[in-house]
């Protein structure tokens, strides 16, 4: 790529009506360049080279800039929009399950290509896990509001080998024709069965409410409050409870199959999270004086 | 505004970090001292006890049972380095430092110790002696240079000797890995099979197998890595005789 080239302008604004000189650039401009590969996503301006980067809501004359103003053009990366990674996240883990569901050729013995496990729970544990990413699916086409466009492109290929290399890990030993279904029978799987529901309706609930916070198109950002729906009451001891259900749900997923594959996806999935769900915390605390002392960050009072 | 405010209290943080970053403290630095040369002499006991072994028997063959024990101590003891990094007394990625003495415990443990057959090949000795001799380099480097005395010539050794006994060790391991594949497969060492309560199964044959082709692209980075450190750090007195 060649570098941007610097180009220096003097800009006045008129108003339009009496020609008054306004004076002002009230808006940073991005860096022309006439390469289209440096497009706005990838470009980082800052005062600070080391610095954070400047938001296109930034205002000129706010920022702690004299009459000359020196800014910081930093290459992010090639990029990739937050919608385009989840949908393809999310899309493997749903087809790769089936492809082990249906027991497709080359997976197990050839004698079972294309059979069906005699356990009713392998049935559920399939509808239960292409419900979870089919509910996501459509959660980002229709309810996430994304604060940040793209994310650096590379992240693509480190999720979707996590979340495509765990489901057919997991899918694997579920739909093994030699998978052997939970000790404590229906029992444990109808608990595990309300506790997954409960938990997709939960988190369900709360990506409505984060949705409702903030209205179309704006990057307004308010605390999240319970609501009528009794399920986003969780938000009075908890800070990211969507990660809490989200937890939760892998529980009940862990518990219907009794499978360690997914055992260890739902501990990794944990561990992230609660770093995830620890920033968002501090984020929070940082910007509004008035939040509620009494929330943690992801598991009510623990952590 | 939200942009300045964010900037001025991240430069005075910054500041802060700086301070407390300089360098462990004067109780830590005694303690790594003590660590270093600990070390130091437990690698020259195992290096002593191959030479004597060797002497004793007149051949190559069987000397990983003399320094057995020391050898699993001290190498072990290595994950302390993890901690140290952990709690940042020691500038390193605990990452890296983690992958490294990880790779030589489970060489230690989960292969040599595991499967008896491989104990008395000769490609054991050949990864005991690189390591003897790179671990011992090492720790008297850190030690001296914790008292900020290091003799040019420890520093020439780190990093020189690696260019030779860096092969040596990867061969050894690699030939011992090797060794060892037909006792597990027959043996099912480590290896859980289905139908189990838990839906799980793990082949370790298979995973020794694996562990043999990540040192393909792995081992080349970490050598051309210590090749650049190397002129980095030895560079300079080539460029001296240059100026002449």
């Amino acid at each position: 790529l060649s570098s941007p080239a610097v180009v220096f302008f003097e800009v006045e604004i008129l108003d339009a009506k009496t020609k008054d000189k306004l004076c002002f650039l009230d808006k940073i401009c991005f860096l022309f360049v006439s390469d289209p590969q440096w497009y706005p996503a990838r470009q980082s301006i800052r005062l600070d080279p080391k610095g954070k980067s400047l938001k296109d809501e930034d205002v000129l004359q706010h920022l702690p800039v004299g009459t000359t103003a020196t800014f910081y053009f930093r290459d992010l990366g090639a990029q990739i929009s937050w919608v385009t990674v989840f949908l393809t996240e999310y899309t493997g883990p749903l087809v790769i399950y089936l492809l082990f569901y249906f027991r497709v050729p080359f997976i197990y013995p050839p004698k079972y290509d294309f059979t069906t496990s005699k356990h009713w729970v392998v049935h559920l544990a399939c509808m239960c896990h292409s419900f979870h990413y089919v509910k996501r699916l459509l959660e980002t086409l229709f309810v996430h509001r994304f604060s940040h466009g793209t994310m650096p492109l590379r992240n693509i290929f480190k999720n979707c080998t996590y979340y495509w290399g765990f489901a057919a890990w997991m899918a694997y030993y579920i739909n093994h024709p030699l998978y052997t279904p939970p000790i404590y029978g229906e029992q444990q799987i109808r608990i595990a069965l309300i506790i997954f529901l409960f938990c997709q309706i939960g988190n369900f609930s709360i990506h409505i409410a984060l949705r409702n916070l903030r209205p179309p198109g704006s990057k307004t950002r308010k605390i999240p409050y319970p609501t009528k729906n009794p399920f986003t009451w969780i938000f009075l001891l908890v800070s990211c409870p969507n990660y809490t259900y989200e937890l939760g749900s892998w529980l009940g997923f862990t518990l219907m199959t009794q499978c360690l594959p997914v055992a260890f996806f739902t501990l990794v999935g944990f561990i992230q999270m609660t770093v995830w769900a620890k920033g968002k915390h501090r984020s929070y605390l940082k910007e509004f004086r008035d939040y509620p002392p009494l929330r943690s960050p992801i598991l009510p009072f623990i952590l | 505004m939200s942009a300045a405010a964010s900037g001025t209290s991240k430069a005075a943080h910054g500041d802060v970090a700086a301070k407390r970053k300089k360098g462990p403290g004067a109780l830590a630095t005694a303690y790594l001292v003590i660590y270093n040369v600990v070390m130091t002499a437990g690698w020259l006991v195992i290096a002593v006890g191959l030479v004597r072994a060797y002497l004793a028997r007149g051949s190559y063959h069987g000397l990983y049972y003399s320094i057995e024990k020391p050898l699993k101590f001290f190498q072990t003891g290595a994950v302390l380095e993890i901690l140290h990094c952990a709690v940042g007394i020691v500038p390193s990625s605990v990452v890296l430092t983690g992958f490294q003495v990880m790779s030589r415990v489970f060489l230690t443990w989960a292969v040599t110790h595991s499967v008896r057959e491989v104990q008395s090949e000769d490609s054991v000795l050949l990864f005991v002696t690189a390591w003897t001799v790179t671990e011992i380099i090492r720790y008297s480097f850190y030690t001296f240079s914790l008292l900020n005395h290091l003799p040019y010539l420890i520093k020439w050794a780190r990093y020189t000797f690696f260019i030779v006994l860096y092969p040596m060790g990867v061969t050894g391991e690699l030939l011992t890995i090797y060794a060892a594949l037909p006792y597990v497969q027959k043996t099912g060492l480590y290896s859980v099979t289905l139908p189990n309560k838990y839906n799980f199964s793990f082949d370790y044959y298979t995973f020794l197998i694996l562990i043999m082709i990540s040192y393909i692209p792995l081992f080349p980075q970490l050598y051309f890595h210590m090749i650049r450190q190397r002129k980095k750090v030895l560079g300079h007195i080539e460029d001296y005789g240059k100026v002449e």
